[in-house]
């Protein structure tokens, strides 16, 4: 990148933490109320440094990582049924839908009660919010590959499975990339919110376990901060993926 | 060359009838009893009115769409799907837009299993054959002129070396003097590659300057309405467009179609 892309950007991310500090100081705010930018950033590194934050922080990234590569690949497959077949989506729909209106929030308890408290249930969880955007995305890239693409394939006597792979997924892929964007971002919701129903490792416990037993307002902010940076680093992880696969065209 | 190979390439429809089923379900005749037999590396253009089942005819050829009655010849076998023997260009490009110019044109070699290197060998002689500057076969075809898409087509449905190229209207999006060159190059074509090609255009001009005959259909549902030989020597430069012969197969292609021709000057 060059550098009039950069400058922008690091020009907002130094107005955010100046209009942080200055809240902090005009407002004259305790620690344990929202504590300054330099504060957190602090804490954020001794607590990197000194193992607070890695137990969590790997658990909760084994937990994304697994719940999203298996909610994005099942979404995947029902996705292309659900374009393929009309019966199947008419079937499916419903409870798909269905399934999507009731909160994630509501729904975690009962399945870290039918899982158990470890990763199981995380994943779950996970794959759950994950699965709705990149199925929906995936069916409407599906839907729409051109027709007369599909012609084409046909008239060179392509098999199913050439027609997928050289016309159907590289013709879906863009729409399939913008549901995996969304995905990726609720994988990191998910795996949160399972911890918050109940686990004994992860970032949503350390973040328990900051504002309670141990007191540690600047240590909750730092893990929200690290939360917050996973979410963008995966998110920049597909977009990355996405320029390479989809290219320019 | 396309004295060797008569015997391929041979198209024979007898009795042919197409009709598509409309949303109430009741069938809509486009094509109505066509007889037609091509000689193999004969050029036959097809010309009617819009909507008239051109295109159709072109598809049960390319054994895209199976008649509802009739029968469909390929050298004496029928034809019951799809054929590596048959060629199609359709009316627009139809590239995979997310390849380059150089792996559409290689897409059908892919398709049937080709190596890479056999398929570069192939490539290399297909950008020669239909006039591709091989430096731009790296390029995407959204980076392309419309005329140069058409030739990646074209060399593309040219790969498997067919005995017979169907031409859905290719011509009908370029402008008229590029149409020009592309006509006559098709003849230049023809001469190399000594295969059959059965054209459809809404062109008068370009059929009489390609075709050893020229099929008119009536309006839906086709019928064969006249056939007339165009009687010009080979090879054909675009100044024979202005001899007698052709104003004669003109003045008749226009009394098959209707047209008023003191309409058309």
């Amino acid at each position: 990148m060059s550098r009039s892309t950069w400058f922008p950007i690091v020009g907002a991310f130094i107005f955010f933490v100046a209009a942080w500090k200055a809240v902090v100081v005009a407002a004259n705010l305790p620690p344990f109320i929202l504590p300054g930018p330099d504060m957190v950033g602090g804490r954020f590194v001794d607590a990197w440094l000194d193992g607070t934050v890695w137990p969590h922080f790997a658990t909760t990234m084994v937990e994304i990582a697994i719940g999203f590569v298996v909610g994005a690949g099942l979404a995947l497959l029902v996705g292309y049924a659900l374009a393929r077949s009309a019966l199947f989506e008419r079937l499916a729909s419903p409870y798909l839908v269905a399934a999507q209106a009731i909160p994630i929030l509501v729904l975690a308890p009962l399945l870290v009660l039918w899982f158990g408290s470890g990763l199981l249930s995380k994943v779950v969880i996970c794959a759950l919010i994950v699965f709705f955007p990149v199925a929906i995305a995936t069916m409407v890239g599906i839907r729409s590959v051109d027709r007369r693409l599909l012609e084409l394939g046909r008239s060179l006597r392509a098999t199913p499975r050439q027609i997928l792979a050289t016309i159907e997924i590289p013709a879906a892929l863009p729409s399939i990339f913008g549901g995996l964007r969304v995905g990726v971002t609720l994988a990191v919701v998910g795996a949160i919110v399972g911890e918050w129903a109940g686990a004994s490792r992860g970032l949503a416990v350390l973040i328990n376990l900051a504002r309670g037993s141990l007191f540690d307002i600047p240590l909750m902010f730092a893990t929200l901060v690290t939360i917050a940076l996973i979410g963008v680093a995966l998110y920049l992880l597909v977009v990355l993926a996405e320029r390479r696969l989809v290219g320019a065209r | 060359m396309a004295v060797t190979s008569a015997a391929a390439g041979r198209i024979d429809l007898r009795d042919l009838s197409f009709a598509f089923t409309n949303r109430g379900g009741a069938p809509l005749p486009v094509l109505d009893r066509v007889d037609l037999a091509i000689p193999g590396g004969g050029i036959v253009a097809l010309i009617g009115p819009n909507g008239c089942g051109k295109s159709t005819l072109l598809r049960v050829v390319a054994g895209l769409l199976a008649p509802a009655t009739g029968t469909a010849h390929l050298d004496d076998a029928p034809i019951a799907g799809p054929d590596p023997r048959i060629g199609l260009v359709f009316q627009e490009p139809r590239l995979l837009p997310w390849r380059s110019a150089a792996d559409n044109i290689t897409y059908p070699l892919e398709l049937a299993g080709w190596e890479s290197d056999r398929r570069m060998e192939r490539l290399a002689a297909l950008t020669e054959l239909v006039g591709i500057d091989p430096a731009v076969t790296t390029s995407r075809p959204a980076e392309l002129s419309g005329g140069t898409r058409q030739r990646v087509a074209l060399a593309r449905a040219l790969a498997l070396e067919p005995e017979v190229l169907l031409l859905d209207e290719p011509f009908s999006a370029l402008d008229a003097l590029t149409r020009e060159r592309f006509d006559l190059e098709i003849l230049r074509l023809w001469e190399r590659a000594a295969t059959t090609i059965l054209l459809v255009t809404h062109s008068i001009p370009e059929a009489i300057m390609v075709a050893d005959r020229v099929v008119v259909l009536s309006p839906r549902p086709g019928r064969i309405v006249a056939d007339i030989a165009i009687d010009m020597p080979r090879p054909r430069t675009i100044d024979d467009l202005d001899a007698a012969a052709v104003s004669r197969a003109a003045h008749e292609i226009r009394a098959h179609l209707a047209i008023p021709t003191e309409l058309v000057s």
